[in-house]
């Protein structure tokens, strides 16, 4: 890794702004699309629009997130940081503001997953019985929305753990909580569509059968530790030797 | 020891003036604010549209028996949990306004995105109640009290008690009775029949007609007291969650 000359940390607004405005694109074209189709072409599963709109849809955006998913931890893992104990504190705050933002991004992914998309949902089910575990909003939520945020998450946890000395040999419990809650989702959606497809067609939203993702939810709640672990370390990698120290690279406390 | 581990214990700062310093800190606050309100709108529309759900969604749905009692409980959690981490760890009582205030501006989104656009149903069947209310009583108990004790036995009892008075004066118009088909009930209740869904309120409760209990009567003060009662105990129980989740866990290893 390049230890170039001291320059003040930055968060990289321009390439998180570039990402939001992606992100932001993608999700409203699912929007302005489902909003379009799903009550004229994805009401009855065994019509054959049904299939061409949205078991279309279904079948080229999974494997198209799962490579995305794998190139962007691949990509991450390749280009990990060999030297850590060789880390200066300037890039190192900087590598907390870029994982800052990762978070910031993952967290634009959970509200739009976990409120207008889920609440989409919940709107379509309730005049709506369903013929199909895809549906419309499920198609939308389950294999797209979800994956995202999971894909997010799991990003912002791999840079941390490659490239950031604090996070690479031990595992942030409240971090890992925090991705975790959104990867159990995917399983715990197999017991939700096996209920509504034997004994429960229509949708309550405050079903005990939603109560599993309730509690994966609360894995959010690990968030406050993550942020104490995080300006921690921003906290001591910001402090100020003397006032009048023009150099920026100040050893506080020998180990 | 590893040479990573080394580098995190030999605390050094990244920072050469006070002037970058506050840039830095500027910056963390640009990352974080957001942050954390966008994981709580998200978090907390999530929460309580699989804890609430439809007793929030629909107006025929509020009713004087379930509503102010499974509300009060479900809108609690993340007041209680937030608010240890914003008053313990930076003495901010904001944790009840903020958290519901995400809430609110999640579902007024949402309702109309979803429910009035999406699936059609008419605002004035679908508009959220108000709960900021309760989280400023929450917040100024805590501020006043300066203890989480006082504050879950005053505060916790106030949110339950005070939810359906705080809702009362948009709820009203609603609870006015009307004749339909020879048979009295309330406006609710006609704009339920009048819009089928999936999950009618009949699945909770019988919808009452042609007595006065149909339009509250004294069942709802006693809810109220009830609702009181249960959310002392509610608060103190995921104030204690909340402090769980701000411990900062280091693991070696996840399994």
């Amino acid at each position: 890794m390049k230890t170039a000359a001291y320059s003040s940390p930055k968060t990289p607004w321009a390439r998180f702004f570039l990402l939001l405005s992606l992100v932001a694109i993608i999700f409203s074209a699912y929007r302005v699309y489902q909003h379009a189709t799903a009550f004229t072409v994805g009401l009855d599963y065994f019509s054959p629009e049904f299939q061409q709109y949205w078991m279309r849809l279904l079948y080229i955006q999974l494997p198209v997130l799962a490579l995305a998913g794998a190139g962007i931890v691949g990509w991450l893992l390749v280009t990990r940081d060999r030297n850590l104990d060789k880390l200066e504190p300037a890039e190192e705050l900087r590598r907390y503001f870029v994982l800052l933002s990762q978070i910031l991004l993952f967290a634009c992914i959970a509200y739009l997953t976990a409120s207008p998309f889920t609440e989409a949902d919940a709107a379509w089910h309730q005049v709506t019985v369903r013929d199909t575990d895809f549906t419309p909003t499920h198609i939308v939520l389950f294999y797209f929305a979800i994956p995202m945020f999971i894909m997010s998450g799991v990003a912002a946890f791999v840079y941390a753990r490659t490239r950031l000395p604090q996070f690479a040999d031990r595992v942030s419990l409240p971090f890992a909580l925090l991705v975790a809650g959104p990867i159990m989702i995917m399983p715990n959606l197999g017991l939700n569509e096996w209920g509504h497809t034997f004994f429960y067609a229509e949708e309550l939203f405050a079903a005990p059968i939603h109560w599993g993702f309730v509690l994966l939810g609360w894995s959010a709640f690990a968030a406050g530790g993550l942020l104490v672990q995080l300006l921690t370390r921003i906290v001591e990698l910001t402090r100020l030797v003397s006032e009048d120290s023009a150099e920026p690279q100040k050893v506080l406390a020998a180990g | 020891m590893s040479k990573s581990s080394q580098a995190v214990s030999a605390t050094r700062s990244g920072m050469s003036s006070s002037a970058e310093q506050r840039k830095a800190y500027i910056q963390v606050d640009l990352l974080a604010i957001p942050l954390v309100v966008l994981l709580f709108a998200g978090i907390f529309s999530f929460h309580f549209a699989l804890l609430v759900g439809d007793w929030d969604y629909w107006v025929d749905w509020r009713d004087r028996r379930w509503w102010p009692l499974v509300t009060p409980l479900a809108i609690t959690v993340l007041p209680a949990v937030f608010s240890y981490v914003l008053w313990d760890k930076l003495r901010l009582p904001l944790g009840g306004t903020l958290t519901i205030l995400c809430l609110t501006f999640a579902a007024w989104i949402s309702r109309y995105l979803n429910f009035h656009l999406f699936a059609d149903f008419p605002m004035n069947f679908v508009w959220p109640s108000t709960y900021i209310g309760l989280g400023l009583i929450l917040d100024c108990m805590l501020l006043l009290t300066r203890s989480f004790f006082w504050t879950g036995l005053f505060g916790g009892f106030a949110v339950g008690a005070f939810l359906y008075p705080l809702n009362w004066s948009m709820l009203a118009p609603f609870q006015v009775p009307v004749e339909m088909h020879g048979t009295m009930l309330t406006v609710a209740d006609t704009l339920g029949y009048e819009y089928i869904r999936t999950a009618i309120p009949e699945y909770v409760r019988i919808i009452e007609e042609s007595t006065l209990r149909t339009f509250g009567e004294a069942v709802t003060p006693l809810t109220a007291v009830f609702a009181g009662f249960l959310n002392i105990l509610n608060y103190w129980f995921w104030l204690w969650i909340g402090y769980l989740g701000t411990k900062a866990i280091w693991i070696r290893k996840i399994v």
